[in-house]
């Protein structure tokens, strides 16, 4: 069996992109993906937008938990 | 987890730390601050008694979004003696779910006077980031708040809605799409993007 990956197109490229970034594409997937996005100027770019803005979306701050909720916790756990 | 006294030990250290997150996660469900406060203590409560289920401690806040997940959707299944049909949302066709953010701004060639994708990005801000969210419709902002900003994997989040992995991952591409086309909109409203000709024309 040979080791080269895949061919992978454009268009499934852009759809893949997501679950690329997400790692939840299958190893064959995986390759074929790294492999178009070393060849392709234009999908590397929307990748690399994708994978910023699920940047933003991971470091959108946090609302502190009210004192009567702490409080309330730290009763439930008797710490 | 090996051993209930273990567990409990483990619970009481790591809750605290994690409770902005839940309290966020909650008010993101819920839209409440006392509904929140409510989903968090349940979750707490529930989680504090499964405590022994909890597999990898590395993973404490997924499983405990995916707690409060499903007592959220357990509550409102009660309250409303309904939740939204899985299948409804599958067939029901999203506006917008193939919407493309960078489709809109990207410029083949390299142009001197920067870069729109980058702009975008630079301009787009946490509370923008929320308003978008709370337009999405549940079934939706879920899969999106549980993925992108708590970092569930697809298996964690088939577990906690209860549906199988491929339909988190088709449901979470339709949501993507809504919430970039949301976020386009907000950029627009707001005069930070050019409202490009062919939009003018559609």
């Amino acid at each position: 069996m040979s080791n080269t990956p895949r061919k992978m197109e454009c268009e499934e490229a852009i759809r893949l992109v997501l679950d690329y970034l997400d790692n939840e594409l299958t190893e064959i997937d995986h390759d074929a993906m790294e492999k178009h996005l070393h060849t392709c100027r234009s999908c590397f770019s929307r990748m690399e937008f994708e994978k910023h803005l699920k940047g933003k979306l991971h470091k959108v701050e946090s609302i502190e938990a009210p004192q009567a909720l702490k409080d309330r916790i730290k009763k439930m756990t008797g710490k | 987890m090996a051993g209930m006294q273990a567990g409990e030990k483990f619970f009481t250290e790591n809750i605290e730390a994690s409770l902005d997150r839940l309290y966020s996660a909650a008010m993101r469900l819920t839209r409440h601050p006392a509904n929140a406060e409510d989903l968090v203590a349940d979750t707490v409560t529930k989680a504090w008694s499964a405590i022994e289920s909890l597999q990898d401690t590395e993973r404490f806040l997924p499983w405990m979004l995916r707690i409060m997940t499903n007592q959220f959707i357990s509550a409102k299944r009660k309250a409303e003696q309904k939740i939204w049909h899985e299948a409804y949302v599958e067939e029901t066709e999203v506006e917008d779910a193939g919407f493309s953010i960078f489709e809109r701004l990207h410029q083949p060639f390299l142009m001197w006077w920067g870069n729109p994708e980058q702009n975008f990005l630079d301009q787009l801000l946490g509370e923008h980031i929320e308003a978008a969210l709370s337009e999405l419709s549940e079934p939706f902002r879920l899969v999106v708040m549980l993925s992108d900003l708590e970092g569930l994997t697809y298996g964690e989040i088939a577990e906690a809605i209860n549906v199988p992995v491929g339909t988190v991952r088709s449901r979470l591409a339709r949501a993507r799409g809504q919430l970039q086309k949301l976020l386009w909109q907000h950029a627009v409203d707001r005069g930070l993007v050019a409202t490009p000709q062919v939009e003018a024309d559609e």
